[in-house]
Parts: structure tokens; C-alpha cells; sequence
């Protein structure tokens, strides 16, 4: 359905020029729900404009339901007007001069040949219908609240039946209770239309509670694609593995590796654990054995093969509290239960599933 | 000339709110004393004006012995001379004209300039303002000098090029002369305001129409127009407002032309050639187009307030997303190029030519210079000139602050009434002005008529350019702020000396730079009231030039060139880095 191929993006600033994309690819398919995440200035949103002709890149291809709308080497271009998308912005971008009714009817006004009145009217009440705000239709666009401005934007975005729908953080101007509400909405909404989605933002829960792929960005590149489940449990780098969800980090060596599996000292003597790994590794290479909170016990007797540390602090977060345990330099975090009693300097024995770790060489 | 002038009044903001009493008497004395002040320096010369229009004979003055009420100024001057049939259409044509024409050159160079790809941006930013800044007596005689039928450059040239005879083929002293003049007059200041509307529109409004389909010209049609209306209404009625207030043009340029407008005709009835200054008559003509500034002022009042409450969600860092030219660009750089020519290049040039050839086109020499400088009046007025701009900018930036501070933060009776003199300030005709201080010292003597004190009172009519500016960054103090100064034993001199004043500086900078400019550039209020012994630099350059030494004049209008352009320059650093791109 979209097609992104090689696409590149150099900005002129006062001091020379910066490279905002260096060479993005990727595909959606039909009726899918791609999430482009990364943290701010990593190139998401110039992706998402260079898809709705708003920048013109300076290389690579983009094609929309097998239309090329860009095209560097053949110096295709289609202006914005002529794409077939629906467009959210971060700010709504709701015309301050128009009502709720005239803002939805807009898209459907400017097509030619021209619709009926009638026809438009019908199907901007749908998808007013659609956002909940059917009621809405003659409040001028200036007195309505953020959560209000962000369902119009939507109407108006579908109200054209785009091939397409592009979201650039669409949540992010909402205060935390109204997103979450509105990550379920949007979430409902998308389904029932069955339109081709791209999801830009920085939020990883919204990435990974929403998406069919998510594709983590960074210094405008794809480090990693592939399902919410894949990317958070087979972070390809470091940086992914941090950049969603929290990850615990143990320095240690590989004293044997064969058929998939490493086994690591950590260091500190403390204990040796089996990890899978993919990378062929070689006695004594130093390696990141990395794993996640939810992915250890902790006890506060001994246990067998646990690793030996001591509380530093629980932070009650209600239905749980996470647990910081000092190991030498490194804090670990890990998921407790509210009632376990423990206290500041208590002995404490983390439990790591080895399976669930990952490891990279260091 | 009220640039700045963006903000309604405050009047029904609801805000904790003090009273006078818990100021102490320093603060009172200091509070009370800037709203007598501003009632002095607004109020009483137009009340002053408006008992002269019901006095009569109307070559008294409105308290003179001999004087009484009576409606003969007005039967004169509405019914039976000719008011309505030639000043009023005058001066309708005049402004409707001008405006026009300030505005589409306006627009289309704010558009050019902060919306397009435009090569050298920056640089024809800063020449766009070299109009701003230069005095309009300068720009009209320089005009005169390129434009004058028989001995003008231009028409030299093009006779020359055309082989026609002599005079024209351009006569600048017509209406049309007039009104392009005062049209290209006005452009920087409608300019910078419309360049501000466009850079604080969120181009994501006009990048939502784009991905709903709609073609470019029916994204300006249907949204960029109706959401830049305010800030295009507004800067509107402000150059109407300037247009109606002008002088220099009229007396320069319409006069030779016998068009008279309603400014140079209250000027002649104050100055006629062989009869006593008819008061009454002025006043009465006076009242007409204070009325009209009046309610355009209100009208201006109103879109202020509507414009505010078309902000919607705010900005997070707009990129500016500029139009391709593409294969306008030529054309697009012609049209600037033909403006600054017109507005900045050729006067200069053609002011700094005369005063060195001597008017003629012989050699180049410096006897302008030496004649100028041997003027008994020329160093006389270089102090007036810098004298009275510097007072007054200082009185209105002080008087203005402390009234937009007891306007914000205090409550009394009479508050709204304070709100309303200083805002009106705005929409009073310099002549208007000039001539009310004029009848209000005649009849008060108090020995500063014919001085240069009375030209500071005059200037200082200006408040609301003060209050405006002030309100604006005290709305961003927070009244807590002042609060905790209070709480931590602090008096109320204490407060403001320690605590608003330092947070109000850069505000109160810019109220002083812009009216040091205003007042520099003064022409109407110095020759309303001017005396052997207040002469300021523009009026003795009118004089020069209507005594017909030309090099001379042109050498005046040279220093003040000379004088004015390095501002300019600073000037632009303050705009460029207030909007935070360069
Ligand atoms: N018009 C522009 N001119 C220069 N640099 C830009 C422009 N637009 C974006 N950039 C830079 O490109 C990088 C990527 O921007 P963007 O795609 O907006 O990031 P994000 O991932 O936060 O959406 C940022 O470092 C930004 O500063
Ligand atoms: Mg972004």
C-alpha cells in the first residue's frame, strides 16, 4: 500500500546542512498499522511530511496504493493536494475561522467535480458520527477543548476516505488521562474504518499498545522493525532495548558458548548464567547481558543461581512497586508485588529467566 | 504613528486588585501624579479644543474678554464654505488612495519576505524600513526634487530618453502625485505589522488545507486570508488612522497642487496670510475628523479583541514552510526593486547630490554646508530636535508605565476613564493635538508658549504607545511576584524599584527607542507651534526649501540621512532576534 524506498532529506540550516534522513525503508500493507517511534529530532516527522508531498526529499521513492507520488531520479513529485491521505497534526491545525461542521466539510468542498450538497452533509455527519461529536456542528472551531480539536481533526481526516491516514503525535498535546482514553478511541476508530495507518510519536507505550510493526528510529534511520512483541523482546542494540521499556544492563564474560547458548560470567564473580545468543561468540569476549524488570523474581532468601544484591529503595507505584537493587555499580530494577517487606540495606536475591535475556557483545 | 499599538484595553480582566491606599503616600504621590499627568497631557488640551469650536468670535481665543458661546464656527464652516465639497472629499480620496496603495505594496512585500523563498531576505528586510525612520518632510522633498514637473530627475531623464518638451511627463503635484507619495510613505510600518501576522501564523493551518485536497489558490482564499484577517483589519485601520493625521505630504506636495485636506486646512486657519488666526473655524473643523478617528479607533479596538480570541492552540516551534517562486522570483525581485528605487535608493541619492552640487549641476562643493553651518538657526535646531524627542520619549515611557501598572493592578474610581484617555491617544491627529496644546497654553499662560517645553507637552500626547507596550509585559509579571516583594517587607518604592522596573526594562527600552523615533521624525506639532525660538530640524528644513534654497535643505536632509541609517541597522537586530530567526 505505501512503499518507502531509499528516502533521503538534507535540511540548509545557518551553519551548513543537516542530514534528517539518511536512507529510510519500509513498507505498509493494506488496512496495516505502522508506528514510526523514536525520541525527538530522530527524523519522524520530515518521514511523514516527505509522505504528504509537504517536503520534497532529495532522494528515494515513495508510492501510495501503487501510485508514485515521489520519485527523486525521475523527478516525480505530486503535490500534497493531489495525494490521497488524510492528515492529523500535533497542533490539529483546526481552522480558527470555521465551525466544527464547515472544518470536516472542508476536504469534501474542494473536490472537484463537486459534490452535492446533500452528499456532503450525510458524510460529514458520519464522521462526525464516527468521532462522537455530531452534536458539536455549529461551535466555532475556537471554543472547543484539546480532547474536542483533536476528534474534529480526525473527522476531517476521514471524511474523504484518504487511502492513507498519517498521524504525527496526534496524543501528545493531551494531558495523560484523556490520552489514554483517546489511545483506545483512536485505536477503535482506525479499526472500523480499516484505513492504512502511519503513526508517528515518541511515546512507547502508544507504539506498542497500538501497532501492527513498530520501526524504531534513530538519528534518521530504521534501527529495528518488526511486531511490538518482536521489537521489545529481540531489541537488536542497546539503545532499542532501552529505548523501550526499562532495561537492566550486567557487565560479563563468555566462558563457553555452542547450539545458540552462551554461558557468562557476570562480573563480580557473583554467578553464571546461560543465555541464548545469535551472534557467534568466542570464550573470554566481554558481553551485555540484558534483561527486563518483569523478567526477574527477587527473594529475600537465598536462591539458587540468583544473584546476590542489596535494596536500595521500593518505589510504591500502586497495583506494584518497583524494587532498586545496588549490585556494585549498577542499579537493577525489578518488578515486586506491594506487600513484599522489604526494607532499605535488606540482602536481597534476584532470579533472572535466562531465556528471556538477551546479549550483546560489549 | 502608533506602531506598536496591538493591545485592547484591559478594562474587565478580572485580577486581584489592590487599593490606593495600601501604596503609602510615596506611592500615592507617584501614582496619583502620573494619572494628573496624563489627564494634562490628553485631556485638558482636547477639552480646550472642544471649548474653542462653541466660542466665538472665531478669531479669539475661547476665553479671551469678548468671546461667548455660539454655534458660528460650525454654521461657517459645515454650511456655508466650501468643507464639504472640496476638504472632505479631499482627504477621503486622499487617505482611500494612499492606503490602497500602502497596503497591496505591503502585503505583497510581507508576503514576498516572510512566506517565499525571496533571495536576501534579511538585506531587503532592513531596506524595506529605511522609509520608517527618515522624517516625511525628507521623503517629500526628496520626491519633489525626482518627480517636480519641470526640473525633476525623472522627468529630465525622460524627456530626455521620450524627446518631449518640457514639463513632465510626471506632475507629482497632483492627487495622484499625493497619494502615491503617502502611499509608499507608509509602507514599512504596515509592514512590519502585517510581516508579524503572517510569522505567528501556524503554517500547519495551510498544510492541513493542502492534505484535504485543496489546490494552492483556494488554500490562500479559503484559509490563509480569513485566519490573517485580524491581523491584516487591524494594521488597516491603523494606516488609515496615520493617513488621516498626515501633514507633510498635503503641505509639500498637495498644497503646490492647491488640494487642501483637512490637516493643511486647520493649519491655514491658524496661519492665514494677512488675518488673524481663526481659532473658532479650526476647532470646528478639528471636531469632524476627531470623531472619525474616534470611531475608527473603536473599531480598531474591537478587531484587537476579536484577534485575541482567534488564537487556538499555540505554537510549538512553527517551521516556516516558504512557497517556491520558482520562475516569479524575477518578477517578485523587480516589484521590490521598483520599491526600494522609489522608497529609499533615489531619494537619497538625489538628497546627497543637490546638497553637494549647489542645486546646480556644475561641481561638486561643500558651500551648502558652510551656509548651514553659518545659519544662526541650524545648531539651535540640532539641540531642539534631540531635546525634545529625549524628553518626551522619557516623559510618555514614564507616565505611560505607571499607568498601565495602576490600571493592571489597582483599583479606583475612574480607572476605566484612565484606560480609555491613554488608548485614545492613539487616534488623535498630530495636528489636532499640536493646535489643542496650542489653545490650552494660550489660555492658561503659564509663560511656555513659544518655547521648546511646550513642544515636549505636545509630543507627549503619545501615551498609549507606552501603555500599550508596558500592559504587555506586565501581564507577563506576575502579580506574585510583586506580592512576595510586599510579603518580604518591602515598601511599595521598594517594589517597583527593585522588582517591576528591572523586569519592565526591556519593555520600557522600546517604548523609548520607538518614541525617540516618532518624536525625531515630528514634523505637524513643531509647525503647529513653532516660534523663532523652538525651531526643530524638519521645520527648518521646510523652510529652507520653501525659501527656495534648495542645496541647503537637501543638506539637512543628508545629516538627518546620515543619522538615521545606522539605526536602522539596529533597529533590524531588535526585530530579527525577537523573532528568532537570521
Ligand atoms: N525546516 C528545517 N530546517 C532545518 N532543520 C530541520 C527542519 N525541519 C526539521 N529539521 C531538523 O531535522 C531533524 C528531524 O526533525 P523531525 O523530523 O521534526 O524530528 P521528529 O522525529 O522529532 O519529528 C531535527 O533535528 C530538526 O531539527
Ligand atoms: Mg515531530
Amino acid at each position: 500500500m505505501l512503499t518507502v524506498r531509499g528516502l533521503a532529506k538534507t535540511y540548509a540550516t545557518a551553519d551548513g546542512s543537516f542530514q534528517a534522513l539518511r536512507g529510510i525503508d519500509f513498507d505498509v500493507p493494506q488496512g496495516g498499522f505502522y508506528t514510526l517511534l523514536g525520541e525527538s529530532g530522530c527524523g519522524k516527522s520530515t518521514t511523514l511530511r516527505c509522505i504528504a508531498g509537504l517536503e520534497e526529499p532529495d532522494g528515494g521513492s515513495i508510492s501510495i496504493a501503487g501510485h508514485v507520488v515521489a520519485d527523486v531520479e525521475r523527478g516525480t513529485h505530486v503535490p500534497t493536494f493531489e495525494r490521497d491521505i488524510g492528515l492529523v497534526f500535533q497542533s490539529y491545525a483546526i481552522w480558527p475561522h470555521m465551525d466544527v461542521f464547515a472544518n470536516v466539510a472542508y476536504p469534501l468542498s474542494v473536490q472537484r467535480p463537486r459534490l452535492a450538497a446533500a452528499d456532503i452533509k450525510a458524510r460529514v455527519m458520519d464522521a462526525l458520527r464516527l468521532v462522537g461529536m455530531e452534536s458539536y456542528t455549529t461551535r466555532p472551531a475556537t471554543k472547543l477543548s484539546g480532547g474536542q480539536q483533536q476528534r474534529v481533526a480526525f473527522a476531517r481526516a476521514l471524511v474523504r476516505r484518504p487511502k492513507l491516514l498519517l498521524l504525527d503525535e496526534p496524543l501528545s498535546n493531551l494531558d495523560a488521562k484523556l490520552r489514554e482514553q483517546m489511545r483506545f478511541e483512536l485505536q477503535e476508530l482506525i479499526a472500523r474504518t480499516g484505513v492504512t495507518t502511519l503513526y508517528v510519536t515518541h511515546d512507547q507505550s502508544e507504539a506498542l499498545a497500538m501497532s501492527d510493526t513498530v520501526a524504531v528510529m534513530a538519528a534518521g534511520r530504521i534501527v529495528q522493525s518488526g511486531a511490538p512483541r518482536e521489537v521489545y523482546g529481540r531489541p537488536v542494540d542497546r539503545t532499542v532495548a532501552n529505548f523501550l521499556g526499562s532495561a537492566n544492563i550486567l557487565r560479563g564474560k563468555v566462558v563457553d558458548a555452542h547450539d545458540g547458548l552462551a554461558e557468562v560470567t557476570l562480573d563480580g564473580g557473583a554467578s553464571t548464567v546461560q543465555v541464548p545468543s545469535r551472534a557467534v561468540l568466542s570464550p573470554g569476549a566481554p558481553v551485555d547481558v540484558i534483561f527486563r524488570p518483569e523478567d526477574a523474581t527477587t527473594h529475600l532468601d537465598p536462591v539458587d543461581g540468583a544473584i546476590e544484591c542489596a535494596v536500595e529503595r521500593i518505589v510504591f507505584q500502586g497495583g506494584m512497586s518497583e524494587c532498586q537493587l545496588r549490585l556494585g555499580p549498577v542499579l537493577l530494577r525489578t518488578v515486586v508485588h506491594p506487600v513484599m517487606g522489604a526494607r532499605p540495606g535488606d540482602r536481597a536475591w534476584v532470579a533472572i529467566q535466562p531465556e528471556r535475556c538477551i546479549l550483546f557483545a560489549a | 504613528m502608533a506602531v506598536q499599538a496591538d493591545q485592547a484595553p484591559v478594562v474587565g480582566v478580572a485580577r486581584r486588585k489592590r487599593r490606593r491606599s495600601q501604596l503609602g503616600l510615596a506611592g500615592s504621590i507617584v501614582v496619583v501624579g502620573a494619572a494628573a499627568a496624563a489627564i494634562y497631557l490628553v485631556m485638558a488640551p482636547l477639552l480646550a479644543l472642544l471649548a474653542t469650536a462653541f466660542r466665538g468670535p472665531s478669531d479669539l481665543l475661547p476665553f479671551e474678554p469678548g468671546a461667548h458661546w455660539t454655534f458660528d464656527n460650525l454654521v461657517d464652516v459645515y454650511v456655508s464654505t466650501p468643507l464639504l465639497s472640496s476638504v472632505l472629499p479631499n482627504t477621503a480620496i486622499f487617505v482611500a488612495g494612499s492606503v490602497t496603495v500602502t497596503f497591496l505594496t505591503a502585503f505583497t512585500l510581507a508576503w514576498l519576505v516572510e512566506r517565499t523563498d525571496l533571495p536576501w531576505r534579511t538585506t531587503l528586510f532592513t531596506a524595506i524600513l529605511f522609509p520608517l525612520l527618515v522624517p516625511g518632510v525628507v521623503m517629500a522633498f526628496a520626491w519633489t526634487l525626482l518627480f517636480a514637473p519641470n526640473a525633476g530627475w525623472i522627468n529630465v531623464m525622460l524627456r530626455g530618453v521620450l524627446g518631449l518638451d518640457s514639463p513632465g511627463p510626471i506632475n507629482i503635484f497632483s492627487m495622484p502625485g499625493l497619494i502615491l507619495c503617502q502611499g509608499i510613505a507608509s509602507v514599512p510600518f504596515v509592514f512590519l505589522l502585517l510581516g508579524a501576522a503572517m510569522r505567528t501564523m501556524n503554517p500547519a493551518l495551510e498544510e492541513a488545507s493542502s492534505a484535504s485536497g485543496a489546490r494552492p489558490l483556494t488554500t490562500f482564499l479559503r484559509v490563509t486570508l480569513p485566519v490573517l484577517r485580524p491581523g491584516v483589519l487591524a494594521p488597516l485601520i491603523l494606516a488609515t488612522l496615520v493617513a488621516l493625521e498626515q501633514f507633510e505630504m498635503p503641505l509639500i506636495i498637495g498644497f503646490p497642487a492647491r488640494i487642501n485636506v483637512f490637516s493643511t486646512r486647520i493649519y491655514f486657519e491658524l496661519n492665514p496670510e494677512d488675518e488673524l488666526p481663526a481659532y473658532g473655524k479650526a476647532a470646528a473643523v478639528a471636531l469632524l475628523f476627531l470623531v472619525a478617528a474616534v470611531v475608527l479607533l473603536a473599531i480598531y479596538n474591537n478587531l484587537i479583541k476579536r484577534a485575541d480570541r482567534f488564537v487556538t492552540v499555540t505554537g510549538k516551534g512553527y517551521r516556516p514552510t516558504r512557497y517556491p517562486l520558482g520562475r516569479w522570483r524575477a518578477p517578485a525581485l523587480l516589484f521590490v526593486g521598483f520599491y526600494l528605487a522609489v522608497g529609499a535608493i533615489l531619494p537619497a541619492v538625489v538628497l546627497v547630490w543637490t546638497s553637494f552640487s549647489g542645486g546646480s549641476n556644475e561641481s561638486l562643493n561643500l558651500d551648502a554646508y558652510r551656509a548651514l553651518f553659518a545659519d544662526r538657526r541650524f545648531w539651535p535646531a540640532v539641540g531642539n530636535t534631540f531635546l525634545v524627542a529625549g524628553l518626551s520619549a522619557a516623559v510618555i515611557t514614564l507616565v505611560g508605565a505607571l499607568l498601565a501598572w495602576q490600571i493592571l493592578r489597582l483599583r479606583f474610581p475612574g480607572r476605566a476613564l484612565l484606560d480609555v484617555v491613554s488608548f485614545m491617544s492613539i487616534g488623535i491627529p498630530s495636528v489636532i493635538a499640536g493646535f489643542a496644546v496650542m489653545v490650552l497654553h494660550l489660555t492658561i499662560p503659564i509663560g511656555l508658549y513659544g518655547t521648546v517645553w511646550i513642544l515636549i507637552l505636545a509630543y507627549s500626547y503619545r501615551l498609549a504607545v507606552s501603555t500599550r507596550l508596558s500592559r504587555a509585559s506586565l501581564m507577563q509579571i506576575h502579580a506574585e511576584l510583586e506580592e512576595a516583594s510586599a510579603a518580604s517587607g518591602g515598601r511599595w518604592l521598594d517594589t517597583v524599584r527593585r522588582v517591576v522596573l528591572p523586569l519592565l526594562a526591556p519593555s520600557l527600552m522600546a517604548s523609548f527607542v520607538l518614541l525617540f523615533i516618532v518624536g525625531f521624525r515630528e514634523f505637524t506639532i513643531p509647525m503647529v507651534l513653532q516660534s523663532e525660538d523652538n525651531w526643530v530640524l524638519s521645520v527648518i528644513m521646510w523652510k529652507l526649501q520653501a525659501d527656495r534654497q534648495t542645496a541647503q535643505a537637501a543638506a539637512v536632509g543628508t545629516l538627518i540621512l546620515m543619522f538615521v541609517t545606522p539605526v536602522i541597522f539596529v533597529l533590524r537586530r531588535q526585530l530579527l532576534s525577537r523573532q528568532g530567526d537570521s
